[in-house]
């Protein structure tokens, strides 16, 4: 028994409840990230600029690619690519989710983040979900608007399985972003040209615009490891009515490239910022 | 002259200094493998000159919007404006010469994608006409710096600038026709369109690429040229204003 008035340093014991207690003082560091990073969200955005400014800027984001279709007059090509650019938008904002965790930096709080006892990277991986979840409620109102002007048909209740891959697409492609923003920590000032310079290699690479089998099979093979590819195949599987088992295979693919992705954000964000620390090169107010 | 040669050496340097800058010249060339991919699966290899010409009006507009439209602002932010103003030589020169390097810059954009298209796709663009051609990118690029000092002035007094300034990019580019011609676009927003330079010099640079004779070139060029001025006009009107505005309230710096 350790005497509460002895001095002397105390072995580090783990006790029961340890674990439970890590669980949920990170699910509040985590809630408070997300509480943060939406207030950051709703500075930029009112109602009406996220209307008139976003929603706009999103829609036709999404008709200039369905308008491709109707230029090449084939109605297959204009609703591939009116899925793949809606469902990319929940890729594309997620990614831009990476603008929140090195903000941090430019706001001058990462000093406190990184005094504070808890671990950054449940900080960082928090603070843009807020980003995403936009995204993917964009991309849903995107493909739901413009499907049906542009002549798709939803097959119901079937195409209510959207949401959730949706969703998936959009947490995949926050894990890959969340293990981008570690890369770049220490090189602020590339932010903007790697977020966007990460969409379009997205947009290019993983089945947005083209089949996956257009590429050459090494190609194939990276695209498969990316975010987005799987689970968008999943998407059109379902609106095309494919085989639950197609369907279950290109989710199950999507949810182990998410996995992976946050496993190597999660094992990496430490080194990185280590790293910095070490070399003195993560300035605290750029 | 010197003011403006001035202006055009410190936006060289920002451009060293800021790689963010840079972010068109790293997606034009993506946004061209894409546009390339598209037709290619599609088989209408005839679409090529469509895939030339539109990642350049994205690099071109993106450096308006984000690069020059910014210009005041950032004079703002980095507490430079005031001395710019009390300069003997003209704040607009200075100004002009920024926003003039960084359309001129955006040139670059021509030659990336159309050397990707050949590299990776092997397509070769060939320029049919070209002195209409030539004549269309030099309007184009005037009328592009005169939007960006309309840009540039009014992002100073719009409140929402930055929002502006984010979502202002695909709307211009379905409206402006960069990709997907006017003619293809439902009949209500084509009156929209004609009111967007990009619409005109697009089909310009279009007609340019193809082998088919070009119509009515001068008038086009002309609505290009007369577009432009009218963002210039606006863009000098607003400057005025603005500086006769924050020099009578002290908030040059603040506002």
């Amino acid at each position: 028994m350790v005497d509460a008035r002895d001095s002397r340093p105390r072995p580090s014991v783990r006790r029961v409840g340890d674990n439970l207690r890590n669980v949920i003082s990170n699910a509040r560091v985590a809630w408070y990230a997300i509480v943060s990073g939406a207030n950051d969200y709703w500075a930029i955005f009112t109602l009406k600029s996220w209307i008139f400014g976003w929603c706009v800027r999103m829609i036709s984001q999404v008709s200039f690619f369905a308008l491709i279709g109707k230029l090449l007059r084939s109605d297959a090509q204009t609703q591939f690519l009116l899925i793949g650019n809606a469902v990319v938008i929940a890729a594309a904002a997620s990614t831009f989710a990476m603008f929140m965790t090195t903000s941090e930096r430019g706001n001058g709080t990462l000093s406190l983040l990184l005094a504070s006892p808890s671990r950054p990277v449940v900080v960082f991986a928090a603070r843009g979900v807020y980003v995403m979840a936009d995204g993917v409620f964009s991309s849903l109102l995107g493909l739901f608007i413009l499907g049906p002007a542009f002549g798709l048909h939803f097959p119901f209740p079937r195409v209510l399985l959207v949401i959730p891959l949706t969703l998936l697409v959009g947490a995949s492609a926050y894990c890959f972003s969340t293990f981008l923003a570690g890369v770049i920590l220490r090189y602020r000032e590339i932010t903007g040209l790697v977020v966007n310079a990460t969409i379009v290699t997205l947009m290019a690479l993983c089945g947005v615009n083209v089949p996956v089998s257009f590429y050459p099979t090494w190609l194939e093979w990276i695209s498969r490891c990316l975010p987005i590819t799987n689970g968008l195949e999943a998407i059109r599987d379902v609106i095309d009515g494919a085989a639950w088992s197609t369907i279950a295979a290109h989710t199950g693919a999507e949810l182990l490239v998410a996995s992976v992705w946050l496993s190597l954000a999660l094992t990496t964000f430490g080194i990185f910022m280590r790293a910095g620390q070490r070399d003195g090169s993560l300035e605290y107010a750029s | 002259m010197r003011a403006f040669l001035a202006g055009a050496r410190i936006q060289l340097r920002f451009f060293r200094a800021y790689p963010d800058g840079l972010i068109p010249f790293f997606t034009a060339p993506m946004f061209s493998i894409i546009f390339q991919m598209i037709f290619r699966h599609a088989g209408r290899r005839d679409l090529t000159a469509y895939a030339a010409i539109a990642p350049v009006f994205i690099a071109l507009w993106w450096l308006a919007l984000f690069n020059s439209g910014w210009t005041i602002t950032t004079e703002r932010w980095n507490g430079t404006i005031e001395m710019l103003v009390a300069a003997p030589s003209s704040f607009a020169t200075v100004i002009f010469g920024r926003i003039t390097t960084t359309t001129l810059v955006g040139v670059v954009s021509f030659g990336e994608t159309w050397g990707v298209a050949r590299l990776i796709f092997g397509t070769k663009v060939s320029i049919h006409h070209v002195w209409p051609f030539v004549a269309t990118v030099v309007v184009t690029l005037a009328a592009m710096a005169g939007t960006a000092v309309a840009m540039a002035s009014l992002f100073v007094l719009a409140r929402n600038a930055t929002t502006f300034s984010n979502s202002a990019s695909f709307p211009f580019y379905v409206l402006g026709g960069i990709l997907v011609p006017v003619s293809v676009l439902p009949h209500w927003i084509r009156p929209l369109s004609s009111a967007v330079f990009l619409s005109w010099s697009a089909d310009l640079l279009r007609a340019a690429l193809r082998p088919t004779a070009m119509h009515e070139f001068a008038f086009r060029l002309g609505m290009v040229a007369l577009l432009g001025a009218c963002g210039l006009a606006i863009g000098v009107w607003s400057m005025r204003v603005i500086l006769v505005r924050v020099r009578a309230s002290g908030e040059l710096g603040t506002t």
